[in-house]
């Protein structure tokens, strides 16, 4: 991809000297054709015979200059061409065949007007609501306003934060419970923007009055201050999830702390400083994203936008089934008329949402009827692949019905595996 | 710590790169041939006028060269248009290629850089499927917010949408049999009959109000030339002559049809992608079919609602999850477990426990609830235990 840039480069610097020498000697061809025609009624004719020739040799000599740059031009852009063919060897197109959303085009619209709202970018959904001829329900429209104006408020040139405060300390316990860790980003963008103006009075008061809290909150959770209700069933798996996601980020937090108190010996000349990276303009663009991903964590909403996590799943997948499906084209298999993908995935850990089980010894997925089942030393495996271990189809097998596990030395009999649910 | 796979994240995006070059080798390959003809058929005049000058009237050859003048003029204009547009074009692949080169620089998927640059690739994602679909404001609002301009060919598109609009509201071919006559060689080159097509249905609307005398001379001109190919297709339009619009018989009532400038719209616009390599369907499209069917677990399409996870694309009923319908399957032959209640992977790191009623938590969730007492109670059934009776689980 590098190579393509440099390519781009040398190709531009060539383009635009080779097309100027073209219309150079396109120029001189029709100046003298111009004086020729403005000496006809001058001179006699075998002057004007003359020039005529004169004229048309200065022509044939533009058509071979400007054709020769031409044709060189034309070669240097196919010599880039073979880079890029080079570059980009996957063929997308037996992917590409395959007509899965012709008849929901309308849910594809709704999903995707969804996603601009939902990451705050309400100017893009209206839109596309107008230009699709999509309906924007109102409750939708009133869900998503506080937000839009938070949104905006960080967007604008003067990027105030004070909003987007205001809304996370009045919604921080929710927030906690549900592992945001909006506010410490947002103190932190407020700090820096206090040392950025030149207030460093400011953010010195700004930091002793917002930062220590960062610090108790490890406290707090390994002291079991903050003390959860038996009866609070419905939130337990977020108040949970929400702590031991708390816990983990403290310890990063206090880190930052201390880097970022570091700015002060730089206040009056950043721009040279090593804080001066932290000062780059994608980082509203960031706050805002990532308050509306609070925000819509607290609706009840996928904590990021599920078009979002789908592409960023179908880029890692795409280039894998298209291979895939180059191999199988031979078979006539179609991917996706297949029940299920011919080859894994690997996803991220942020893109798996859902336990899958597959038997290490068969590889084969768990199901209903062929559940994962333990054995006494911890290990799993499929029920089917337990039976078949209790026949003594495998080396290792007891008369008895006791057989050793395939991992361990560890002995285990049918009655003795117990049923696993994920 | 997960790395990414430069390589295959960069293959997706090869229509950005392909579609400039393309337009790029047809606007040079174009002011290449126009400065061969234009230049060699000026000097051919010049000779003749030079040689046979005997008895020309002054005015005549004043007139004749002027003209020449003009055609060279305008050739050399139509070069300084093609030389903004070769700029234009360079241009762009190159910035494309340097915001595509950003990738290589992020060690893993959890860097912020990463997060933003795949911000920019659903947002051009999104452009692409905007532009394709008509929706042109919306288009350049992504592009103006995203700063991503340059990952727009609003001209190619406009082309496609006009030439389109022509088809199917005007019924008139003009714009597109213009575009094939730029394009011949290429078109001939992928052996697309779209030229024939138009021709045809232009011949068919000839016989449609009864300009007979009309449409035969039109058949010997225009559709003559294709008789090595498809010579049956113009017999039977040839038949036309004798059947009414208004005919019941199948074949020649289909020919009739007014849905064919339909057909003739999306064959145009299926054979200008492929002369610009771009994919038939959108973008968008092939990643969230693929990207769909890679998150797609039986817990996802399972009627118990409690299996779905409401941060899983897939488990969004009635968005995604609909589209999500009648594709195909995750595939997995190694074990992925996630904590119900973290939604942590679980490993050897976080590893999974069992409670003695079957159910597995990871080892963090069920530690982070036992500091309440040293008892844990399952979200699913309610039960509470020890945390001593959770059994740690191998997963191989």
């Amino acid at each position: 991809m590098d190579a393509l840039v440099r390519d781009c480069h040398k190709l531009s610097k060539h383009q635009t000297a080779s097309t100027q020498k073209a219309i150079s000697a396109l120029d001189t061809a029709i100046k003298q054709l111009e004086q020729v025609h403005s000496q006809l009624p001058i001179i006699g004719e075998s002057a004007c015979k003359e020039s005529l020739e004169k004229a048309k040799e200065q022509l044939d000599s533009t058509h071979i200059i400007a054709s020769e740059q031409l044709k060189e031009l034309y070669g240097n852009v196919s010599k880039y061409g073979k880079h890029v063919e080079k570059t980009f060897k996957m063929d997308l197109s037996f992917v590409s065949e395959s007509k899965a959303f012709e008849d929901k085009k309308d849910i594809l619209a709704q999903s995707i007007l969804l996603h601009f709202l939902r990451e705050g970018d309400f100017e893009t959904g209206n839109s596309f609501a107008k230009e699709a001829g999509l309906e924007l329900p109102y409750e939708t429209k009133a869900q998503f306003e506080e937000m839009y104006n938070t949104v905006s408020a960080i967007r604008s040139p003067e990027h105030n934060l004070i909003p987007a405060l205001t809304w996370t300390v009045q919604n921080r316990e929710k927030l906690e419970s549900h592992g945001v860790s909006l506010e410490f980003m947002l103190h932190r963008l407020r700090f820096l923007q206090l040392v950025e103006q030149g207030n460093t009075i400011e953010a010195l008061g700004y930091a002793r009055k917002w930062f220590p809290r960062f610090g108790r909150t490890q406290d707090a959770t390994e002291d079991g201050d903050v003390v959860m209700a038996e009866d609070e069933q419905p939130n337990y798996n977020a108040e949970t999830a929400g702590r031991v996601a708390m816990t983990h980020a403290t310890h990063s937090q206090l880190e930052e702390i201390e880097h970022l108190m570091g700015i002060f010996i730089y206040a009056r000349r950043l721009d040279s400083s090593p804080y001066a990276g932290q000062f780059i303009a994608q980082r509203w663009e960031d706050g805002a994203h990532a308050f509306a991903s609070a925000f819509c964590t607290l609706l009840g909403l996928s904590s990021s936008s599920p078009l979002s996590v789908t592409i960023g799943a179908g880029a890692r997948a795409l280039p894998i089934v298209c291979k895939v499906s180059g191999l199988l084209r031979d078979k006539r298999v179609e991917w996706s008329q297949q029940n299920e993908l011919a080859v894994e995935v690997p996803l991220p850990d942020d893109m798996r949402f859902h336990s899958v089980f597959a038997c290490p010894v068969s590889k084969e997925q768990a199901t209903p009827e062929n559940p994962p089942m333990m054995m006494p030393c911890g290990h799993v495996v499929c029920k089917a692949s337990l039976d078949k271990l209790a026949k003594g189809v495998r080396p290792g097998a007891i008369a008895s019905g006791r057989f050793k596990c395939p991992y361990c030395p560890g002995m285990s009999s049918l009655a003795d595996a117990k049923r696993v649910h994920f | 710590m997960d790395k990414i796979n430069v390589d295959h994240m960069l293959a997706i995006e090869e229509p950005f790169i392909k579609a400039p070059l393309e337009q790029l080798k047809r606007t040079v390959r174009q002011s290449q041939r126009q400065v061969e003809r234009e230049t060699a058929q000026v000097s051919a005049v010049l000779k003749t006028l030079a040689k046979g000058g005997d008895g020309v009237a002054t005015e005549d050859m004043a007139e004749t060269l002027n003209g020449l003048v003009g055609r060279l003029k305008a050739l050399r204009e139509n070069l300084e248009e093609a030389k903004q547009e070769e700029a234009l074009l360079i241009q762009r692949s190159k910035q494309r290629a340097a915001d595509l080169h950003e990738l290589s620089e992020f060690e893993s998927s959890t860097h912020p850089e990463f997060q933003r640059w795949c911000r920019a690739r659903l947002d051009r994602v999104l452009i692409d499927y905007m532009l394709r679909s008509g929706n042109v404001v919306t288009a350049h609002k992504l592009a103006a917010t995203g700063g991503l301009e340059h990952f727009a060919d609003y001209s190619l598109f406009s082309l496609v949408m006009s030439t389109e609009r022509e088809l199917c509201e005007q019924h008139s071919c003009h714009g597109a049999l213009q575009w094939c006559a730029e394009n011949r060689s290429a078109l001939r080159k992928i052996q697309s009959p779209l030229e024939f097509e138009l021709r045809l249905q232009e011949f068919i609307e000839m016989i449609r109000v009864s300009r007979t005398p009309e449409a035969i001379v039109y058949a010997k001109k225009h559709l003559t030339q294709w008789s090595d190919t498809q010579l049956p297709r113009i017999q039977r339009a040839m038949t036309l002559l004798a059947f009414s619009p208004d005919t019941r018989c199948p074949p020649y009532k289909s020919m009739f049809d007014e849905t064919r400038w339909e057909q003739l719209a999306l064959e145009f616009r299926s054979v200008i992608f492929q002369l610009f390599n771009l994919p038939a369907q959108p973008l968008l499209h092939l990643l969230l079919q693929t990207g769909l069917s890679a998150l797609k677990t039986p817990a996802c399409i399972s009627d118990d609602s409690t299996e779905h996870n409401r941060n899983c694309p897939v488990c969004q009923i009635e968005t995604l999850g609909r589209l999500a319908k009648d594709l195909p399957l995750s595939h997995h032959v190694h074990s992925n477990l996630v904590c119900r209640i973290t939604g942590e992977r679980m490993n050897e790191d976080n590893p999974p426990m069992r409670l003695p009623n079957g159910y597995v938590y990871s080892f963090n969730a069920l530690t982070e609830m036992a500091k309440l007492g040293g008892r844990v109670k399952c979200p699913r059934t309610g039960d509470a235990f020890a945390i001593t009776d959770a059994k740690k689980l191998f997963i191989s």
